[in-house]
């Protein structure tokens, strides 16, 4: 098998470099074996850490391809290139894990505390798997913006707060590690061997309890105060979406399929446009839209932050308005809402994704719009829905040229823009220059908050891919 | 003498699995602990590996006395007595200890430790985690360290205990890069777990190389006991780099069947009583012999079947081995596994009082390093206790060693130095006689044994052993000694096979008939030390 291993003497070499290596594997060999068969069979010296070869001791943890991944426990294939994880880097794959290490928090025990229950301990739990193999640390867009610490150190700060035994005030610390700086990309939770959801179980836990506390930061609870104040997280400052358009949009032909349209409150609000374009791109593929005027705000910006009391009562809101319309399906098309919607409601109705629906009922073709194109994939629909190949296939569909781009966090979620500008601005710049890389004229996504975002840090025009279509459609 | 970076401290632990680390937490109350690993530390060991749980005695219903005797049957009645009373008081105290730093052990509906069936026992008395008891033991232990003042060491191989003459006072380290150094101390703790590696088929990590029982050995202590190397009856068969990895005997303990290639529950044949919660050496041998007389699977192996379980019961209580087959294809929600035995653990080592002061005045030794806890064959879940108990008596006896003038022997160090500097003269390759060593060691040296594969074992382990290795840049150095040292342990495994002619424990001679039961064996321990080997004849049992 032939791959491709970074390499890295700090005594003789400047720089990294790659080195192809061909050695013989087993049948199904783990990356792992092709690092030993390596190290036994060309080069001795050949560093790599490796431990318990079972996937729970995390010292393998490298990149295959890019992406994190236990050597012990992936699977190797031909022409795999792998490299280090991104951390301060020792020799060839070993880096420097103990900066890392020195930020994770111990017990604070001795205390007479309450002994722990069952219950705590199933809550602990889904928080004590982490084998410490840092690669959330290595794939973390937020941490080089700011002073964030890192996911798995927010899980332990969570862990030590949920547990009766342990007496230091973890909230408190926990800001101090970065605790606001966090966007929820959810990348943590793609890369972690153990599944871990850290941005809900841990950063959006301490989050609450830092708002119960009057610890956020001033721009969310100015924000969470408008919530409650209007059912919007933007302000009115001129005619609304659903001020202006019909409750219900009928196609002209036949009727395909009737959905319920949720609009969220930048497309109702800011950028209106889009919006539009949505529900014609939904009717000129026979669908008839029905627009419920009663829907609110989906409660996103609150739960990211922290601000969980008004909750309840946006999803009673919501659930009523689209219940009343009579609708058993519901299409969203800001993939912040939609990722809401699906996982931290309990709807009686289906929510979809626009891409998703119009690539499960078919639609029609567009003509081919000019100009080079590339996609971002927004973290609440690659990571919060699942969804990455939808939007490409109506992207294909319609872009004269489509180029390629590795997903990444903008920087635009988990309130880091409205509270952190600075830092959000820092992983969008990251984010501008894999843009840049694609030579593409224009950026398509799926996300408000990242076409807004993205316009701001690129300059580039960003057009949602609603509006793509409805130009191909007009032509 | 060329080293100089020295560090000095009252404690020395060498190993950072859960003896290592619970004997540095309880030694620093003494004064300066260092904890070395070659590792990073609290990934090295096997503790953080150990799935099934940890065996103490916290009901009524059960008694130190019935986990001390099945202990001491388990063990083939070849088990140090007064060991096996400290372990069994004990361990109810330590899990306690885990619990007020932070454990995250199941527990039952009233709040109570939940507790499980394990092989052997008469009781449910194995408190659990899931099936990652082992890795959270290491993180409550890791969250202990981590808020002490003990200094850690990463990284870092034990090429040599140092010794005055009379005592052990310190010893010399090499790092990544094969810099040496020395650390002087008042005491040292050998913790550094089991010799697995000497396998070609091992649950142990990449650690498991026996390095403690080499050290220990050439700083004159006493071993006991080493040809008993328990075989876990249920290791992975495919894919082939794969071999050897462990499945819990959690999976047995929550319901799952052992069948034979004919779909024949096997067990019934061999020990219908206990079936497949019998002890590890009996279900091993069982397996062995099954796959030897021809039904087998093809891959060489047995199926073990939980299928009939309900799927939540897996997947809440198994959920390590449900995702790790996945990952090799195999949901064992649906289909069997395909297991066969594979090297675990090792019942002998070095031989300790409950002080676990070895022969040698300032060297202790707790965890699967020490042998005589255990005797032929250690039962599922005694071995994360034997930690706890272990680790923090041996970081007391440490602790409380009194401080005096630690001297340096500057030949020692110019050995060392010597020897280090013949490598880059040798001829052979460090890989090529580990590979050559672990065959050896599996088709010789295994679950059945008998004089005549052991003769030539020992013949080809000593070959191994003059050919001087190779290395070619410093990186390589720990690399070639810690060859050496497996070597060294192969070669004593070896040597007490031979030593103790009779099936006994783990330890099973087919070419020896034997007329006395484990209870009435005229035999006592092996034991090996400076050069010297034998085994204990019990003269009245003659």
């Amino acid at each position: 098998m032939k791959v491709t291993i970074s390499r890295f003497d700090p005594t003789t070499d400047k720089e990294p470099h790659f080195v192809e290596y061909e050695v013989p594997v087993n049948k199904s060999s783990r990356v792992l074996n092709v690092l030993d068969a390596v190290r036994d069979t060309i080069d001795a010296t050949f560093a790599y850490r490796h431990c318990c070869r079972g996937g729970q001791c995390g010292s393998c943890a490298v990149r295959v391809n890019g992406e994190p991944v236990l050597a012990c426990m992936q699977e190797a294939h031909e022409g795999d290139v792998i490299e280090p994880l991104d951390l301060p880097r020792i020799r060839d794959l070993v880096t420097d894990i103990a900066p890392v290490i020195a930020q994770i928090a111990w017990m604070n025990g001795g205390c007479d505390c309450p002994p722990v229950t069952q219950e705590d301990i199933e809550e602990i739990k889904p928080l004590r798997e982490c084998i410490e193999c840092y690669s959330c640390i290595s794939s973390c867009p937020a941490i080089s913006a700011s002073n964030y610490k890192g996911p798995t150190i927010m899980r332990q700060e969570q862990r030590l707060n949920l547990d009766p035994r342990d007496n230091a005030d973890r909230i408190l610390e926990a800001i101090d590690k970065g605790l606001f700086s966090c966007t929820v990309c959810h990348k943590c939770v793609e890369v972690c061997p153990k599944d871990i959801d850290t941005p809900r179980k841990a950063i959006e836990k301490l989050r609450a309890e830092a708002s119960k506390r009057g610890l956020s930061l001033p721009a969310h609870k100015a924000l969470a105060s408008l919530i409650e104040k209007t059912g919007r997280s933007i302000e009115r400052k001129e005619p609304t979406f659903l001020e202006q358009v019909a409750d219900v949009l009928e196609p002209d032909g036949e009727v395909r399929a009737t959905v319920g349209f949720f609009v969220g409150c930048m497309f109702n609000g800011r950028v209106i446009q889009p919006a539009f374009d949505g529900v014609e791109l939904l009717r000129q593929n026979g669908i008839r839209v029905i627009i419920p005027k009663d829907q609110v705000c989906c409660g996103s910006p609150l739960i990211r932050t922290g601000f969980l009391g008004f909750i309840p009562e946006l999803q009673k809101r919501n659930i009523d308005a689209f219940v009343k319309a009579g609708v058993d399906t519901v299409v969203t098309m800001c993939a912040g809402c939609g990722s809401t919607l699906k996982n931290d409601y309990d709807t009686p109705f289906r929510v979809v994704d626009i891409t998703e629906f119009l690539c499960e009922i078919g639609f029609k073709a567009p003509a081919k719009v000019e100009g080079t194109y590339t996609y971002h994939d927004p973290c609440h629909l690659l990571r919060g829905q699942g969804i990455s190949e939808q939007p490409r296939i109506l992207l294909n569909s319609v872009a004269e040229k489509f180029v390629e781009m590795p997903a990444r966090c903008c920087g635009a979620g988990g309130g880091v823009k409205s509270g952190k500008p600075e830092e959000a601005a820092k992983i969008g710049a990251v984010r501008a220059e894999m843009v840049k890389k694609t030579g593409a004229d224009f950026i398509v996504t799926v996300c408000p908050f990242c076409e807004f975002h993205l316009h701001q840090v690129t300059g580039l025009p960003v057009k949602n891919i609603a509006t793509l279509m409805m130009e191909g459609y007009r032509k | 003498m060329g080293i100089e970076n020295k560090t000095d401290c009252h404690v020395l632990v060498i190993g950072s699995g859960g003896a290592g680390i619970r004997a540095a937490v309880e030694a620093e109350s003494y004064g300066d602990t260092i904890i070395v690993s070659k590792t990073i530390t609290g990934k090295g060991g096997c503790t953080v590996m150990a799935e099934g749980g940890f065996n103490a005695v916290l009901k009524n219903t059960d008694s130190i006395q019935t986990h001390f005797e099945d202990t001491m049957i388990g063990g083939a009645y070849l088990n140090d007595e007064v060991l096996v009373r400290t372990l069994t008081t004990e361990a109810p105290d330590r899990i306690r200890d885990l619990f007020k730093w932070g454990a995250v052990f199941d527990l039952a509906k009233d709040n109570t430790i939940a507790q499980r069936p394990f092989g052997g026992q008469r009781c449910a008395r194995t408190c659990y985690a899931g099936d990652h008891t082992g890795h959270e033991m290491v993180m409550t232990l890791l969250e202990k360290l981590r808020g002490s003042s003990v200094k850690i060491e990463n990284e870092v191989t034990i090429l040599d205990l140092l010794s005055d003459g009379e005592k052990v006072t310190g010893a010399i380290t090499c790092d990544r890069e094969g810099d040496l150094g020395l650390i002087t101390a008042d005491a040292v703790i050998l913790a550094t777990g089991g010799a697995g590696q000497i396998y070609d088929t091992t649950t142990n990590s990449t650690a498991g190389t026996g390095d403690g029982y080499a050290l220990g050995y050439r700083a004159g202590a006493e071993l006991i006991d080493m040809e008993q190397v328990q075989f876990h009856p249920t290791g992975a068969v495919t894919p082939h780099d794969s071999r050897g990895r462990l499945i819990t005997e959690a999976v047995r303990g929550e319901g799952g069947i052992l069948r034979n290639a004919l779909g024949e529950r096997f067990m019934e044949k061999y020990d219908p009583k206990r079936m497949e919660l019998s002890t590890r050496d009996i279900v091993s041998r069982s397996i062995a012999t099954e796959v030897l007389e021809g039904r087998g699977t093809g891959n060489g192996g047995v199926w073990l079947d939980v299928t009939h379980l309900p799927r939540e019961q897996i997947e809440a209580r198994l959920p390590v081995m449900l995702n790790q087959f996945l990952q090799f294809g195999v949901d064992i929600r649906t289909e069997p596994m395909e297991v066969a035995p594979t090297a675990h653990h090792f019942m002998g080592g070095l031989k300790i009082t409950p002080e676990t002061q070895t022969t040698v005045p300032r060297l202790f030794a707790a965890g699967e390093v020490a042998g005589g806890v255990h005797g032929g064959n250690r039962l599922g879940g005694n071995a994360l206790a034997e930690t706890q108990v272990f680790g923090r008596r041996a970081g007391l006896s440490a602790g409380k060693c009194e401080t005096t003038a630690r001297s340096v022997d500057p030949t020692q160090i110019k050995a060392a130095e010597d020897k280090l500097d013949s490598f880059y003269n040798g001829t052979a390759k460090t890989s090529d006689v580990r590979h050559s060593m672990k065959m050896i060691m599996w088709n010789n040296v295994g679950i059945y044994r008998n004089e005549l594969d052991l003769k030539v074992a020992e013949r080809e382990i000593l070959k191994l052993q003059k050919t001087p290795l190779k290395i070619s840049s410093p990186r390589e150095l720990s690399d070639a000694v810690i060859t050496e040292n497996m070597l060294q342990v192969a070669h004593l495994v070896i040597e007490g096979a031979l030593l103790r002619r009779e099936s006994r424990g783990a330890h099973t001679r087919t070419d020896v008939k034997q007329t006395w039961t484990n209870e009435t064996s005229p035999f006592g321990h092996t034991f090996f030390v400076n050069g010297k080997s034998g085994i204990e004849i019990l003269e009245d049992r003659l």
